[in-house]
């Protein structure tokens, strides 16, 4: 199962560093990095970039895919950028504080 | 700022649904192609690869799904989606949809019109400004007159002289008004018509009345302070009914003098339309007069309290401290009064208070006696609503079994549980909403016979001012009953129809071979039966007690007896006329062939109140402060026990020997004998009324037997109580002290005895009546029989009311338990072959699904009797002594019960039996 709201953000994170994609593209590239998290449920990620989308993160637009069909590509927003860059500061304090958590020892404490 | 952008998306998303829908498809398609390409590159088939693909993506309906909630108002368009599909399905089944709306409509009409009824006489608020800002005096209200020093509980009637007190020394009311608390009625007639006087109600009423309630004249003016003094010209506001009705709405009337009890007064104003009074009556009042118009003695006297008060407080006053300030007033009224209090009204001092309490529904003297009958039939026709319930969720289980093939495809393909739900519960609350529609129909129609059941039109009176026209609260009442109708039934169904299994979808022809659903569909009918049993015992209950009241022994003879409601005082008629007008009354009539005894009396009994008095004994230690000394009493000419047929057991009863000049008399009860004599022979003892020195007033003479005089307590023993001579005037022995009682000498009923055969003389005795006193109108002739039945006319509404639920859930439940034994029959129709095939005969074969709807039936009436006790416990003292749990009735009703349940399952039985066993087989192949 994925966090709820990672996905999101891992959509737009995608799409800040490759650009715009189309949803098969953005699966791929997150299965690479996260290792087979959407092995089987590739199909929710459409939910999610409609809603991205509705909230005005991301635009889309009709092209050309490789094999020269009609695909959606999706790319970041400028408002997506700072949705991004606000929700990466956001990750990044609470990721550090569960860190520390977790590395604390007990002598640490004394 | 993301979520307000994303809303209006949201807003504007049903445009663009078909596109979006497209989209999704396509983005779908290209994506499992690159996804099969992908996985074709590791070299499987591209059938393989495709599969593979698939399986990655996921239940694509679930996504689809997930995609439209993300995209769209998901509630409002699945609903509107679910409605049509729901109505779609409905008009498929036309039959089974009219049946349930039908049943639901009963359901609902019956609960929806009861509650039309209680809303409109347990919380409507007065059709007055502001009516959240009035209080009233009074935990409870009570009737008419109370006299002393000291009332028990609280002080909730006031004098004239505690009226003005407390308004002119209450600072947190804006106005305090009063009214009389006991119905007035007058003799009636506009001066200068040649017209017989008519009876009307009226009120009196404080001069601020009108202004306290911001009630506007609709014609003239209203009553004014200036109206309610000593010495003014009598004026009176007549009501928008009668002006309309008898006057045509006449202009003319404004200003015209009418004769009030022969005494002229002008009227100067008609109420407004809808506005009945500060409570509900029946009749309501059709004049208003100020309260100096009542008779002096009223006005003057500070211990005879008559008056109700309901106030406007001023904006922002606490109630509570409103409440405090007329407590102490209160006291230091009866303070100022001390002299004039008995040893035991100063003993009682202490403990007098008061209450404030909201006013804005009123006065509730009918809220208070029609309380507990409606909750009961709340409770009825919530009970009946329960079984209509049960009843609607058992078709509608049978229908999700026979759509459980196609909810299992649903759910194979990638239906969400909770989608499917929510179709199931769409189809219902459809259904429910339908019902509901139809049921507000019902309730209107219903509260309206209701209403003229519970309140006889009575001929040139006005109704009683309770309107079953639809309004906010009923309707939203009848919404509410139908969501809550639609959750109850649906729900079940709606469960069952998620737990469906998806792979029964591919056993095909819907072979199931699970039982599920046979379960609640059983308990639902033994719900069903109990209930019944319960309704049925209730109504068998309060018909028994509605029988035991009108068949009792009132000790009284009802047969050939007539009952003249007339009051001389509506006439004008002085004190000092009135033995000779009795005689004359007495002697026309007895003088008519068909006419064997004539006696007058201020009350027949079982016609109306009663006067009350403090019993003095002569010879008896004095009552104490807290001791009951009540007994009630009546005054009546010569004879009045023989007229009534009420049986002499001591002594004599009243003769012409009893005249102004010998000695005072009365004539007791038995019950009086027990309560203040004692053992001791009560012919020769001595009583009074009138507190100490009072004690040598009366010589009893007579004892009678004990009779049903009151019509109220009429489950309690009978009450004491005496007669007096209607020629002896009670005159104390105080020097300058005036007569006591003066009023008591106007005699309203005459009683008449017919000879056996006679026809009632209706007419010669109105055209006697209107000779002799031809200002004196007649507000009723009726026979003893009607006197006596009318005190029962609630209680036969309620226990008609209650059989006519009773029935209608015995129906329902058979048609369940029907319904059930049909089905359990249809599914064992192989069983049965075999069975038959192997040799069972058809009394076997009906015995063994009588068997399994016994099964039912048995259980239902066990789990009923709890039930019925509970009911029985809520019918409390309604039942005026009847055993609550009287076996016999229980038993009928269960044997009603088993036998209607019998009958029921009996049709299915036969069916079954006459199944050939080849057919059966057949079918099971």
């Amino acid at each position: 199962m994925v966090l709820q709201g990672t996905l999101a953000l891992m959509v737009l994170k995608t799409l800040d560093v490759l650009g715009p994609l189309h949803g098969y593209g953005i699966v791929r590239r997150i299965e690479q990095i996260s290792g087979g998290l959407l092995n089987v449920n590739q199909g929710t990620l459409y939910p999610v970039l409609l809603k991205l989308e509705q909230e005005g993160s991301i635009a889309s637009e009709w092209g050309a895919s490789e094999n020269n069909r009609k695909a959606r590509y999706y790319r970041l927003t400028r408002a997506g950028r700072k949705q991004l860059d606000a929700e990466t500061r956001e990750w990044e304090q609470h990721a550090a504080v569960i860190a520390r958590f977790f590395t604390v020892k007990a002598e640490d404490l004394k | 700022m993301r979520a307000i952008r994303r809303f209006f998306h949201r807003l504007l998303s049903p445009a663009r649904r078909r596109r979006d829908e497209e989209r999704l498809q396509i983005e779908i398609e290209e994506h499992l192609r690159l996804q099969a390409e992908e996985i074709a590159r590791a070299g499987l088939s591209p059938a393989e690869a495709r599969r593979q693909a698939v399986l990655k993506f996921g239940a694509v309906e679930a996504v689809k799904e997930s995609y439209r909630d993300q995209r769209g108002f998901v509630l409002v368009e699945t609903v509107i989606q679910d409605v049509r599909q729901a109505l779609r399905r409905l008009r498929s089944a036309r039959t089974f949809t009219i049946a349930t709306v039908l049943t639901l409509a009963l359901g609902i009409g019956a609960t929806t019109s009861i509650f039309t009824l209680a809303h409109a006489v347990l919380l409507k608020s007065l059709p007055v400004v502001n009516p959240g800002q009035l209080y009233r005096l009074g935990k409870e209200s009570r009737c008419c007159f109370y006299g002393g020093w000291n009332q028990k509980d609280e002080f909730s009637l006031v004098s004239y002289d505690l009226y003005t007190r407390l308004r002119d020394n209450t600072k947190g009311f804006e106005e305090l008004a009063a009214s009389s608390a006991g119905g007035d009625l007058f003799g009636i007639r506009r001066t200068g018509v040649a017209e017989p006087a008519q009876s009307y109600p009226g009120e009196y009423v404080s001069g601020n009345y009108f202004s306290m309630f911001g009630i506007r004249p609709y014609a003239g003016r209203a009553l004014a302070p200036e109206d309610d003094r000593k010495g003014v010209p009598a004026v009176a506001m007549m009501s928008y009914r009668l002006w309309e009705q008898k006057y045509g709405s006449d202009r003319s009337v404004i200003g015209s003098v009418f004769n009030f009890d022969d005494k002229p007064v002008t009227v100067v104003g008609i109420t407004p339309p809808g506005f009945f009074g500060e409570q509900l009556r029946d009749p309501p009042p059709d004049f208003y007069l100020p309260l100096h118009s009542a008779d002096a003695t009223d006005l003057v006297s500070p211990n005879e309290h008559w008056l109700n008060l309901i106030g406007r407080i001023r904006p922002g006053v606490n109630p509570a401290s409103i409440e405090l300030e007329m407590r102490t007033e209160l006291k230091q009224w009866l303070l100022s009064h001390w002299s004039e209090m008995s040893a035991n009204d100063r003993a009682l001092f202490p403990e007098q208070t008061l209450y404030l309490r909201p006013g804005g529904a009123g006065i509730s003297g009918m809220r208070d006696q029609y309380e507990h009958w409606l909750r009961i039939l709340l409770m009825v026709s919530g009970l009946v609503l329960v079984i209509v319930c049960a009843n609607v969720a058992n078709l509608m289980l049978v229908r999700g079994m026979e759509r459980r093939q196609q909810t299992s495809l649903c759910i194979a393909l990638g239906a969400q549980p909770g989608r499917v739900v929510q179709e199931a519960l769409t189809e219902s609350l459809l259904l429910s909403l339908l019902g509901g529609a139809a049921g507000v129909v019902i309730a209107f129609a219903g509260a309206r016979v209701i209403l003229d059941l519970a309140f006889p039109a009575q001929p040139g009176l006005a109704g009683v001012p309770i309107h079953a026209s639809p309004s906010m609260p009923v309707l939203l009442f009848a919404c509410i009953a139908s969501l809550a109708t639609g959750i109850a039934f649906g729900i079940g169904p709606a469960w069952m129809a998620a737990r469906t299994d998806p792979i029964e979808a591919l056993r095909g022809a819907g072979r199931s071979s699970s039982r599920t659903g046979a379960f609640p569909r059983k308990a639902l009918v033994m719900l069903q039966a109990a209930l019944s049993l319960a309704l049925l015992s209730a109504s068998g209950l309060l018909t028994t007690t509605l029988r035991r009241l009108e068949n009792q022994d009132f000790g009284f003879i009802q047969d050939r007896r007539l009952v003249v409601n007339a009051d001389a005082r509506q006439a004008g008629y002085r004190q000092e006329q009135l033995t000779p007008l009795y005689q004359r009354i007495h002697d026309s009539l007895a003088a008519i062939p068909a006419v064997k005894a004539v006696a007058l009396c201020i009350y027949s009994p079982m016609g109306n109140n009663y006067w009350g008095a403090s019993i003095w004994v002569d010879g008896h230690a004095p009552p104490g402060p807290r001791e009951d000394n009540v007994a009630g009493w009546d005054r009546a000419t010569t004879g009045y026990f023989d007229v009534i047929g009420n049986p002499i057991i001591r002594g004599r009863g009243i003769t012409d020997q009893d005249t102004e000049t010998s000695r005072h008399v009365a004539i007791i009860n038995e019950a009086f004998a027990r309560k203040f004599i004692g053992k001791e022979d009560p012919i020769g003892k001595h009583f009074g009324q009138y507190g100490p020195g009072s004690e040598r007033q009366y010589e009893i003479v007579g004892v009678a037997k004990d009779a049903r005089y009151f019509n109220f307590a009429l489950d309690k023993p009978v009450a004491p109580i005496f007669v007096l001579p209607e020629r002896q005037h009670d005159f104390l022995p105080i020097a300058g002290h005036p007569e006591a009682s003066p009023s008591s000498h106007f005699m309203r009923n005459i009683v008449i005895e017919l000879r056996p055969g006679a026809s009632p003389p209706i007419a010669q005795i109105r055209q006697i009546l209107a000779s002799l006193a031809p200002d004196m109108p007649i507000i009723s002739i009726r026979t003893m029989k009607e006197q006596v039945a009318g005190n029962f006319t609630q209680q036969r509404l309620i226990a008609r009311l209650t059989s006519l639920f009773g029935l209608l859930s015995l129906l329902l439940a058979s048609i369940g338990l029907y319904g059930v034994t049909a089905y359990n029959a249809g599914r064992r129709t192989g069983e049965i072959g075999v069975r038959m095939a192997v040799g069972a005969d058809r009394g076997h074969i009906i015995a063994l699904v009588l068997s399994g709807a016994l099964w039912l039936i048995v259980p239902g009436l066990l789990l009923g009797v709890p039930l019925t006790m509970a009911a029985s416990r809520v019918l409390g003292h309604q039942l005026y002594g009847t055993n609550p749990y009287d076996p016999a009735v229980i038993s009928i009703a269960a044997l009603a019960l088993g036998l209607s349940g019998f009958a029921a399952s009996l049709v299915p039985a036969i069916r079954a039996s006459l199944i050939s066993p080849v057919e059966a087989l057949h079918a099971e192949g």
